[in-house]
């Protein structure tokens, strides 16, 4: 899976903006969009929001938890404890960049918000290294991950999957003639 | 003790908070970790003054108009109190100070600090500095003896040190806390208090008990503990008296102790739980301020310590003592009398350790009934409310000799405890413009309503005005420089208004910037005379009024003519326009005890100029004043009053007022509000901001809008019944708007209207099954009474179901009688009929008779659009005339059968747009029409937004939101009508021109809405009236031979109508037989499509404007009833 599959799917998700035009109801295959009144706050999927946000059709109202305090408390707790924590978003990563990246300016405090998701990020990511580390060296045959987002296990799965393969492969190579094995030794 | 705990309010932002009184007790001070020093008036002030003190304030003290506090800059700053100049840097230290206190005189200051050191400086003179020297970590607390020889300080290294300040050595250290290393990590803040008056007790907070400690001997004299105190005490305060003492503790407790018994005459609990950390008794001790660290605010009121001693039996012989004492003038009397008195029944005091009569003298004069009543007698301005209070308890005696000195000072000013309980003028609310934030703020909302927002900023770098809007379609945002100081504004769909107040040379002026003008000239201004101050203005649709200080209202074209002037009874509070109508609300008269009397003024503008309201008294919640006036986007005037209630204009009952919605129910806190910003009535909403510990938002961050509910206050709205018939009132009520606007002529969305109308029918029906079920029949009559005719006959069939033969029996009559009523009606003007009855005969009719009169509309219309062509050019006149005449022509028929014509030419976005997908009937008719729109919008969405195109096809759509705003009159329409039947209408003309002479012929056979286009209007079917007119129609031109075409229609009407149900059904049969033979394929294919759910568009041939139509009437003739049937069959 590509990541640009997983913020396909990101964009599906439902983000508040505040229109500053008139537009009936929308009937979409995916549901009923809007009525939209300006100056009134509707919900809309992630992908419409950018692009009225591009066409300068809207103001989008940051989610509740891209909020410095709330994600600092989220670093803070994140870095603390040795488990995944629960994430306020299963696509924070994927939303924040693209909140960021087009609607900065609707975004109050938008850089430390950047910093703090990176933060949060490259914790859990260090996290899901180290996990992954301890399960190859301790041989184990399965883990349990919980609270993992979709572009988390998308980052890794690559890598892991692959890597496991090789193992596994050489491990195999491994145990019918241990003569062979001792040779890799040198 | 009793006492009442105030409910918490949002203060500071959460952090480390202090609290105190300031010397009179007016005001409560409070510092926190925002860096703002606060000056409440009162618990209750929404809109406290405030000082910026630093970034953060870790403590203050205050005495003698002198403010100390310690902030983040390490820095002991003075500023001046109450107006908060700075007034020098008293110390630095080289990490914050912690704490800072002053002496009993308020001659010196001492700060404890981080950096182990506690200083003591001379406030008049800064340079004379003593340091104590000696703690071996930062300093929790540090307090003056009142005598001003010790300094008593408590430090994070355990130790609680009594110092003597002259010699800067320590007298005695205890070792009493738990060491930690910074301030911020203490478990108890440790806030030491010295015993006012007598300085006989140190009192020092040691876990869950308080250490009294014993002057010069430094003894351990006694504790006060409380078993329910589990948690560490944080904070302890001696009552001005110095005979009770209370300490807060960390788990929120708050204690307060009599010294002398050591009982705990009072406990109470912080209603969250939070810590405690700053204590403050107010200076007649009767109230206690406290903080959190959440930064919230706290009183205890009512502490009865100054007036009643502990013991219950003195309180017989303080009575007399207090009356003699009012006669005294003389204070040096009082004091001995008192001394006297407490002397001979003093047993309370005598179980204190150590204690001689020597304390006892110093005590009593030091309590603060002594205090008061000096308050009371040589003070009389003085508002201090311990001495008010003093005035209740002995109302009787007050009202003789000292009352009457104190009730005309403290009048206005004691929100908090009215002294006197007889009417005291309330000061009249001050002018303001709904929808904006105090004119104080440098950064504040001019005005936010439903166009858009007006911002004003009024800083050092900027004085300006944004103006901004909410739909970029009305106009590009606007940046003005506001040279002029302008402080109120209002905005429309068309232009900007302001207004600023005189200076000493220049006039009040009033701009206005009239974007939507055709020519190059979008501004002007006008001078009000000399003398003369705008104080509220508003915007209209096409004028401009302002309201001025000289009780005048002027009233300017939007364009800048004068056209007319009036004198306001009384002076404005508000105003606010909307359409052709225009509210002003005023001062009637002197409102008493805290309430306003307004007076309320509501006129129309147009071509009728009348007053709807004449000056009526305007109802607000008690002791409130108004806080928001606005009109909903339908018209219908509403406001909301400071208690949060919001009411709306019942037009239906004689213009009264109706409670919709109270916003204060969904507060979370207290101290929360909503800021309304508009009302909607179609959809029903309340569009508000909510704002966190104040009444209005800040302009940054940008707050967002919120959507409230109404709910009428109904009494038990929790049952079914309850919430049913508030259901059913809210939508009658918010329903009234239909025929107000219908009455003044603009057109409406009948849909809507039809909905909700229906909605009212099937809730009745609901109701009725209800009332049945609990064997209310009378209810049931009651009920069946609301109803239109066509749903009492299924009430009936209901009843006669549930074997209720008797209600059905009723029932029918009823049914009878609002048959007779329908026809009674029908010949009548509609513009005279009663509201209620005319929904009634309009529903009861539409079935049978919509399509005939929109087809007798239709031709008029058709008329007229001929008459027009050939008119156009001529005056304002022809106009008005014509107006009048399509508002005559307003029929309730058409209303509810949805006028032909509409639905294919001028594209209201609801009924032309639905939803493609959307498997439903309901959805169906108009699916093919709508489909290629959906498309068009997102198309037109992604052109550029500045070309043309976009802006013409943004203007449609436009319609369901702001159309209410900027109503189109009938006249209106028609030239639409005519511009986007252009090219259709020269074909037509000749036609046209034809037609009305043989329709007029033809229309007994002629079914109903033809539309012009279309020649196939003879295959359609024959409806069962028409089959019976033809037979009938000769009898009834024999009976009444003089009738014209369309009387003989009515009166066929009418007779049908008394046919019996089974007669008529009979017809209709055989129309639908007949007509099968001729429609036959068309008939099956549409019947297939239904069944099938699917869409159904296969009549092409007959035009798709035909197929809206005859679906549209379909639906509106057959949805309601048959809806409703399947539920009663469903009940049954």
């Amino acid at each position: 899976m590509d990541p640009s599959e997983v913020e396909f799917l990101a964009e599906k998700e439902m983000v508040k903006i505040i229109p500053n035009f008139s537009l009936d109801k929308v009937y979409l295959i995916g549901g009923d969009l809007g009525p939209f009144n300006p100056g009134l706050p509707v919900d809309v999927p992630v992908w419409l929001a950018l692009n009225l946000k591009q066409r300068q059709k809207c103001r989008i109202v940051p989610p509740a938890w891209m909020d410095v305090e709330k994600l600092e408390e989220m670093r803070d707790l994140e870095r603390k404890e040795d488990m995944f924590t629960p994430v306020p978003s299963p696509y924070y990563m994927e939303l924040t960049k693209l909140l960021l990246n087009y609607a900065s300016d609707n975004i109050p405090k938008a850089d430390e918000i950047r910093t703090l998701v990176k933060d949060i990020w490259d914790t859990r990511v260090a996290k899901l290294r180290l996990s992954a580390d301890s399960f190859i060296s301790q041989m184990e045959a399965h883990a349990k991950l919980d609270n993992l987002t979709l572009m988390e296990i998308n980052t890794i799965r690559a890598f892991l999957l692959d890597s496991l393969n090789c193992m596994y492969k050489l491990r195999s190579n491994m145990q019918p003639g241990s003569s062979k094995g001792q040779l890799t030794d040198y | 003790m009793p006492c009442e705990r105030k409910p918490m309010r949002y203060d500071h932002s959460e952090g480390h908070t202090e609290v105190c009184f300031d010397d009179s007790g007016k005001f409560i001070v409070t510092c926190g970790n925002d860096g703002d020093v606060r000056i409440w008036e009162s618990l209750d002030d929404d809109d406290p003054k405030f000082i910026t003190v630093g970034e953060k304030a870790y403590s203050l003290a205050l005495k003698k108009g002198k403010l100390v506090t310690a902030s983040s800059n390490n820095t002991v700053q003075i500023h001046t109190f109450p107006d908060g100049d700075p007034d020098g840097i008293l110390t630095r230290f080289t990490t914050h100070a912690t704490h800072v206190a002053f002496n009993s005189s308020g001659s010196r200051v001492a700060a404890g600090s981080s950096d182990f050191m506690v200083k003591v400086v001379e406030v008049s003179d800064s340079s004379q500095q003593k340091t104590l020297r000696g703690h071996e970590a930062p300093v929790l607390s540090v307090t003056f003896d009142p005598k001003d020889d010790f300094l008593a300080s408590a430090s994070c290294d355990g130790s609680v040190v009594v110092w003597n300040i002259e010699e800067q050595t320590q007298v005695i250290s205890w070792p009493l806390l738990q060491k930690t290393n910074d301030f911020s990590n203490a478990k108890s803040l440790c806030r030491l208090a010295w015993q006012p008056g007598t300085a006989k007790f140190l009192a020092v907070p040691v876990e869950t008990k308080v250490h009294l400690y014993e002057r010069g001997s430094w003894d351990h004299v006694s504790t006060l503990s409380d078993d329910l105190l589990t948690q560490p005490i944080n904070v302890v305060a001696w009552s001005p008296c110095g005979k009770f003492l209370a300490a807060g503790s960390v788990g929120g407790s708050l204690n307060v102790w009599d010294v002398n018994s050591k009982l705990c005459v009072e406990r109470q609990k912080h209603e969250k739980g939070f810590t405690v950390c700053s204590l403050a008794w107010h200076p007649s001790g009767s109230q206690i301020a406290y903080t959190d660290t959440e930064g919230c605010l706290g009183l205890l009121d009512g502490l009865s310590t100054s007036t009643s001693t502990t013991n219950t039996t003195k309180a017989p012989e303080k009575k007399p003592a207090e009356d003699y004492d009012a006669l005294f003038d003389d204070d040096d009397d009082d004091r001995l009398m008192d001394e006297g008195l407490s002397d001979t029944n003093s047993p309370v005091k005598k179980p204190v350790a150590g204690d001689d009569d020597d304390d006892d003298d110093f005590l009593m004069p030091a309590t603060g009934r002594v205090r008061n009543r000096g308050a009371i007698l040589d003070d009389e301005n003085s508002l201090d409310t311990g001495s008010l209070r003093l005035g209740q308890d002995k109302f009787g005696d007050d009202d003789d000799d000292t009352g009457s000195a104190v009730m005309p000072a403290a009048a206005p000013l004691v929100p908090l405890r009215p002294v006197y309980e007889g009417p005291l003028p309330s000061a009249p609310q001050k002018a303001f413009q709904p929808g904006s934030t105090p004119a104080h703020l440098t950064h504040r909302f001019m005005m936010w309503n439903s166009v858009g927002i007006v911002r004003g900023y009024n800083d050092e770098q900027d004085n300006a005005i944004d103006v901004e809007f909410h739909d970029t379609a009305v106009h590009h945002a606007m940046h003005l420089t506001n040279s002029l100081g302008h402080t109120m504004a209002d905005l429309s769909q068309e232009a900007v208004l302001l207004a600023c107040p005189s200076t000493d040379e220049l006039a009040s002026k009033l701009q206005c910037l009239h974007f939507s003008s055709w020519d190059t000239n979008k501004e002007w201004m006008v001078d009000l005379p000399k003398g003369e101050d705008a104080r509220a203005l508003c915007l209209g649709q096409g004028w401009v009024a302002v309201a001025t200080s000289t009780l005048t209202l002027r009233l300017f074209s939007i364009g800048g003519l004068q056209r007319e002037i009036f004198s306001l009874p009384g002076p404005v509070v508000c105003m606010v326009g909307h359409g052709e109508q225009l509210l002003i609300i005023y001062h009637r008269a002197t409102g008493f005890d805290g309430e306003q009397a307004l007076g309320v003024q509501l006129l129309q503008f147009g071509r009728r100029k009348r007053q709807l309201i004449n000056g009526e008294p305007f109802p607000l919640s008690l002791k409130s004043y108004l806080s928001w006036l606005g009109f909903t986007a339908e018209g219908t005037p509403c406001y909301v009053d400071s208690e949060g209630v919001v009411r709306m204009l019942n037009r239906s009952l004689g213009n009264t007022w109706t409670p919709v919605c109270n916003t204060r129910e969904t507060c979370k806190s207290k101290s929360d509000h909503y800021w309304v910003v508009g009302v909607h009535e179609n959809p029903q909403q309340l569009r508000c901001i909510p704002c966190k510990g104040s009444r209005y938002p800040p302009t940054l961050p940008r707050p967002a809008v919120a959507i409230l509910p109404f709910k009428l206050p109904l009494c038990q709205t929790t049952t079914e019944k309850g919430q049913m018939e508030e259901q059913l009132w809210r939508s009658v009520l918010f329903h009234n708007h239909y025929s107000f606007l219908s009455s003044s002529g603009y057109e409406i969305d009948e849909e809507g209207q039809s909905r909700s109308q229906k909605e009212q029918q099937e809730l009745l029906m609901k109701m009725f099954a209800l009332s049945c079920k609990l064997e209310r029949e009378f209810r049931c009559v009651e009920l069946a009474e609301l109803m239109t005719q066509n749903v009492v006959t299924l009430a009936i069939r209901y009843a006669s179901r549930s074997r209720r033969m008797a209600l059905a029996q009723r029932l029918s009559e009823i049914a009878l009688e609002k048959a007779n009523q329908v026809q009674e009606e029908e010949p009548e003007e509609p513009e005279e009929e009663p509201e209620y009855s005319r929904r009634t005969s309009g529903y009861g009719q539409s079935e049978v008779t919509g399509g005939r009169c929109s087809n007798r509309r239709y031709q008029e219309e058709e008329e007229e659009q001929v008459e027009e062509l050939g008119e156009e050019d001529d005056g304002q006149e022809m106009d008005t005339e014509e107006a009048a005449e399509t508002r005559k022509r307003v029929n309730p028929f058409a209303k509810e059968a949805g006028s032909p014509v509409k639905p294919s030419l001028t594209p209201i976005g609801r009924v032309g747009r639905a939803n493609p997908f959307k498997m439903l009937g309901a959805g169906k008719p108009s699916a093919s029409s709508g489909q290629p729109r959906v498309t068009n919008i997102l198309d037109n969405m992604t052109s550029s937004k500045k070309s043309a195109p976009l802006r013409s096809a943004g203007k449609p759509n436009k319609d369901p939101v702001l159309k209410p705003l900027a109503p189109r009159t009938k006249t209106k329409t028609q030239s639409t009508l005519l511009q986007m039947t252009g090219t259709k209408a020269s074909s037509k003309k000749t036609q046209a021109n034809a037609e009305p002479a043989a329709e007029q012929q033809k229309q007994p056979d002629v079914p109903p809405p033809a539309s012009p286009a279309d020649n196939t209007e003879n295959k359609r079917p024959k409806t069962g009236f028409q089959l019976w007119l033809e037979e009938n129609r000769k009898t009834i031109i024999a009976d009444h031979p003089d009738l014209e075409e369309t009387d003989v229609i009515k009166e066929a009407m009418g007779r049908f109508r008394t046919l019996s149900a089974e007669d008529r059904l009979s017809w209709t049969e055989r129309a639908k037989g007949q007509t099968g033979d001729a429609a036959d394929l068309k008939k099956r294919k549409r019947a297939e499509g239904e069944e099938g759910g699917g869409g159904r568009d296969v009549e092409n041939e007959n035009g798709r404007a035909e197929a809206d139509e005859n679906s549209a009437k379909k639906k509106k003739s057959l949805d309601p009833t048959s809806k409703l049937s399947a539920f009663a069959f469903n009940k049954s």
